[in-house]
């Protein structure tokens, strides 16, 4: 039998033993306290990392993290105070190097406590939102040591004293520098900024300001400029050493500020050094360093291109107005060309080739270009020297480039009509009289226009150079057709198309027989293949060689125009004739015939006739010989003169009157071309889309543009609206 | 009888009259009656072998009108008309322009004028009886414009009396400048249009020469500048 007796089972939880020992936690902080105390003097090898660390756990396990975290505060903060003090007490320089020692020291304990504590860090601080053990040590630092009120005001005077000091050219101790330096941006972004930078920058502005007022005082605008950049350099470089990087682009506008834009304008119109100046001597170097320097600062090369423009047009202006340069006009032409290849390479060589530069060089050329209405005409005539003689012995390539160089000129102009109707005269005087230096380059302006300006601009002058290759072919029939005819005086003819060459009126004039009869032959031989065309021949253009016997037996082959060939031929069968029985047997226009007579018997060295009474002028009384006694060096002696000249005044209103009604026409197309598309517009349009159709020829005049509008409502192509004045419409 | 060709084809001016079978004119009683003295009075004037009233009685009938031969009001006339050619009312005209005024007889007509001035310057009317004075000068076949001195004369007639100063320096102008030597249909219109919006005058500070003036007005506009400085 067994006694039964009851048990309960309780199962009873696991209790780990409590060790509620009230002296527990103040015990094991001594300890940690010790080791702290240690650690800042340098003691800490005799530590046992493992055993503090577990300390640290177990007070932090135990509950005791607030114990424990308070206490590193308190401990923490006595000794950064005590090395405050001592700080504190450091003379002179060694003021700082005994912060960055301490700093050092700091930031060694820092670590080995953070180690010590890390349970800490990473369990009871971040569950009581505490700051962390590193960035704890930073702060009580920031506060006791950099924020405290003897050390602040200290700091920053010493750190300015320094930098300035460098500036004035000392050698200072840069590492130092940059330790200290890295220290306040260690401490943080606001400490860098607050109680370095800004000061910093402020101190620097007034150091520049002063030293910018100083320069400008006494140095002239190259010399400032180089002050400039050797200063904006050095702070880049200081950057660079020991100053934090986002603090480059502050303390470059500082300089920036206070030493270019605040004397941009002093600079630029410094007298005897200013930009014009450096423009006019080229001063590639002073330009490039000027161009960079003021890239940086707000209207810097605005500032600098408005300047060049206001002087590029001053001087272009005076260019052209210049009465003396219009006397000549190659010459005229060649300043225009030089002007704008001095400030292409000023352009290319200082200011990087910028596009804004560029614009602002065309515009000012196109502005003062226009202001001589003869422009068009000199360039034409400059080209045509050129073709004449200019370009002879030329290589190919730089040919290209003068005509390269004269079609920038051709672009600027704003009435490049009448540029066409000049270009027309002098190259059918070229064709004509067969001194064109190079076919090639004649071909390769006309292509060079084509390209600028359609095919329309182009055609008839390549109808010139068609006609001249069919005449030569032409006559090569004619000769072969005609043996008999070898042995007599030799007939070329051009023969032109009446539209593609200028207009010329057909003069009245009595060919020596030979040459009638000659011309007569060709006249039908041409109609013979050409049925269907009229020949009328343009006496007023064609040359002819004769040779000639004087007195003394001299002989000599001159070269005159058709007209004087006329003229000289009739002294073959009278030795005196009078003024009037030339006038007579030629038929020659009265002025024309002067002017050549004049040629023949004015001029020294092509005096071939002889004049009574010995008159600078023609009368009509007068009586021409043989002038026997003619001489020249020359076998060939030319006389006749077909070359392009500067149009004399009558001659240049009648070509600007020209092209004024060969204008209206196309302003009338341009109208009706517009209006037939749009149906209704209004007139301050209309205006805008002719003159913009219009442009590439000529600048169309508001006023010419609404005479022809008038016009064409009289004509009834258009009417006004009945119910807005401003308004016309296309009537079908 | 076979009746008559109603419409003859020829220039004007012309009469012709819609006829009947037995070639009276067909209407009641009344307005026969009407039609009749109306003719009647047309008869008084006009030119028996022309068939219309010609220059001489027009002279005739602006005499027994008690108005100038030059007048304005004669000008109306025309305009009420609608004559076609300066100088002559046809019959058709006549009758047209009679029973529109409402009036039968010399004495009526001549109450009527006033009635008919007013009637011209309604604003709906002005307009057209302006461009309508310009074109009762245009006298040869084709002709698109009217000779400068013409044009004073007419300007002074049409728009002297409502704008005094402006037609004064326009006529001046017009003399003394020698662009034009003959006004075209469009710068007629726009003298009337130059007076009416009100530009200022004589200043004429809201004149804008870049707006679609005739050139005309523009050199007008100048030389009055020019006179003034």
């Amino acid at each position: 039998m067994s006694n039964q007796k009851k048990r309960n089972f309780q199962i009873e939880a696991f209790k780990h033993r409590v060790v509620v020992d009230p002296k527990y936690a103040e015990k094991t902080w001594k300890i940690l306290e010790h080791a702290i105390h240690e650690i800042y003097n340098h003691n800490a090898s005799g530590l046992s990392f493992e055993e503090l660390y577990r300390n640290a756990y177990n007070m932090v396990l135990h509950k005791f993290g607030e114990k424990l975290y308070s206490g590193l505060v308190t401990t923490m903060t006595a000794h950064l105070k005590e090395i405050s003090k001592s700080i504190e007490a450091a003379q002179g320089d060694l003021f700082l190097e005994e912060l960055n020692r301490k700093w050092n020291d700091h930031n060694k304990a820092l670590q080995m406590i953070r180690d010590i504590l890390m349970y800490m860090d990473r369990t009871y601080i971040p569950n009581s939102r505490k700051t962390p053990v590193y960035e704890l040590g930073l702060n009580l630092w920031r506060d006791n040591i950099i924020h405290s009120g003897k050390i602040q005001s200290r700091l920053l005077s010493t750190l300015l004293e320094l930098v300035h000091r460098e500036r004035t050219g000392e050698v200072i101790d840069r590492g130092l520098m940059r330790n200290t330096i890295k220290m306040l941006m260690d401490l943080g972004s606001s400490v860098y900024q607050d109680d370095f930078e800004k000061p910093f920058l402020e101190v620097s502005a007034e150091f520049y300001k002063v030293e910018s007022q100083k320069f400008i005082e006494c140095c002239d605008c190259g010399d400032y400029l180089k002050k400039a950049e050797i200063r904006l350099n050095e702070e880049i470089e200081r950057i660079a050493h020991y100053l934090d990087v986002k603090s480059e682009a502050k303390i470059t506008n500082v300089v920036e500020k206070e030493m270019i834009a605040n004397h941009m304008t002093r600079l630029v119109h410094m007298e005897n050094s200013g930009l014009v100046n450096m423009l006019l001597d080229d001063k590639y170097e002073d330009l490039g360093r000027m161009y960079n320097l003021f890239k940086r600062v707000p209207n810097g090369l605005s500032m600098i291109r408005d300047v060049m423009t206001s002087h590029l047009r001053e001087t272009g202006k005076q260019l052209v107005t210049d009465a003396e340069s219009s006397k000549d006009p190659v010459e005229f032409v060649q300043r225009l060309l030089d002007e704008r290849d001095k400030y292409d390479k000023i352009i290319c060589q200082a200011f990087s080739n910028a596009k804004t530069f560029q614009n602002a060089l065309n515009s000012s050329f196109e502005y003062f270009i226009n202001l001589n209405s003869r422009s068009p005409e000199f360039i034409s005539l400059f080209v045509d020297d050129k073709l004449r003689k200019g370009l002879k012995g030329v290589s190919e390539e730089d040919v290209e480039i003068i005509l390269d160089k004269v079609m920038m000129l051709f672009r600027y102009l704003q009435e490049k009509d009448v540029f066409e109707k000049y270009y027309k005269q002098h190259l059918a005087k070229r064709l004509l009289s067969g001194k064109t230096v190079s076919d090639d380059a004649e071909r390769s302006l006309i292509v060079k226009l084509k390209t600028e300006c359609g095919y329309q601009f182009t055609s008839k002058l390549e109808g010139m150079f068609t006609d001249m290759k069919t005449s030569q072919d032409t006559m090569q029939g004619f000769y072969a057709n005609h043996p008999e005819l070898a042995e007599g005086p030799t007939l070329v003819v051009q023969v032109l198309t009446t539209g593609s060459w200028p207009t010329q009126p057909t003069i009245t004039c009595n060919l020596p027989t030979e040459m009638a009869a000659l011309c007569e032959k060709f006249r039908s031989h041409y109609l013979g293949t050409h049925t269907g065309r009229r020949l009328s021949w343009q006496t007023n253009m064609g040359t002819a060689d004769i040779k000639a016997t004087f007195g003394k037996g001299q002989k000599h082959e001159l070269n005159v125009s058709t007209y004087q060939m006329c003229v000289l031929m009739l002294f073959n069968n009278a030795d005196r004739l009078s003024y009037k029985e030339i006038e007579q047997a030629t038929e020659i226009p009265a002025s024309d015939l002067k002017r050549c007579l004049q040629s023949m018997a004015c001029v020294k060295g092509k005096n071939v006739l002889r004049k009574e009474p010995m008159s600078k002028d023609i009368g009509t009384d007068d009586a021409f010989f043989v002038n026997d006694k003619f001489t020249s060096k020359f076998y060939k002696v030319k006389i006749g003169t077909v070359v392009a000249q500067k149009e004399s005044e009558p001659e240049k209103l009648e070509t600007r009157q020209r092209v004024e009604e060969d204008r209206k026409p196309q302003i009338e197309a341009a109208i009706v071309r517009i209006m037939k598309s749009r149906r209704v517009l209004d007139h301050n349009n209309v205006i805008a889309e002719v003159t913009k159709q219009l442009q590439s020829r000529f600048l169309a005049n508001p006023t010419e543009i609404k005479k022809r509008i008038e016009s064409l409502i009289e004509r009834e192509f258009l009417e006004r609206d009945s119910d807005d004045r401003k308004l016309y419409r296309y009537l079908a | 009888m076979p009746p008559r060709a109603s419409k003859r084809k020829s220039a004007p001016p012309n009469s012709s009259s819609v006829t009947s079978s037995d070639g009276r004119s067909v209407s009641n009683k009344a307005k026969t009656k009407g039609m009749d003295k109306i003719d009647r009075l047309f008869n008084t004037y006009a030119n028996s072998s022309l068939g219309v009233i010609d220059p001489e009685g027009i002279e005739a009938l602006c005499s027994d009108l008690g108005v100038d031969y030059t007048d304005v009001r004669i000008l109306m006339l025309a305009w009420k008309l609608k004559a076609e050619k300066q100088g002559y009312f046809t019959q058709d005209e006549w009758q047209t322009g009679l029973k529109a005024l409402g009036v039968d007889s010399l004495t009526k007509l001549k109450k009527a004028l006033p009635e008919l001035e007013k009637e011209v310057e309604e604003p709906s009317n002005y307009e057209d009886f302006y461009i309508y004075a310009f074109q009762y000068c245009l006298t040869e076949e084709k002709q698109k414009s009217v000779d400068i001195e013409s044009i004073c004369e007419l300007l002074n007639l049409v728009l002297g009396v409502q704008f005094r100063p402006q037609v004064d320096s326009l006529v001046e102008y017009l003399k003394v400048q020698n662009d034009y030597k003959v006004i075209n249909a469009d710068q007629w219109i726009n003298f009337l249009r130059f007076c009416k919006e009100q530009i200022s005058f004589p200043d004429l500070e809201n004149y804008d020469a870049t707006q679609a003036w005739p050139l005309i007005l523009d050199n007008f506009v100048e030389w009055m500048r020019e006179k003034q400085s």
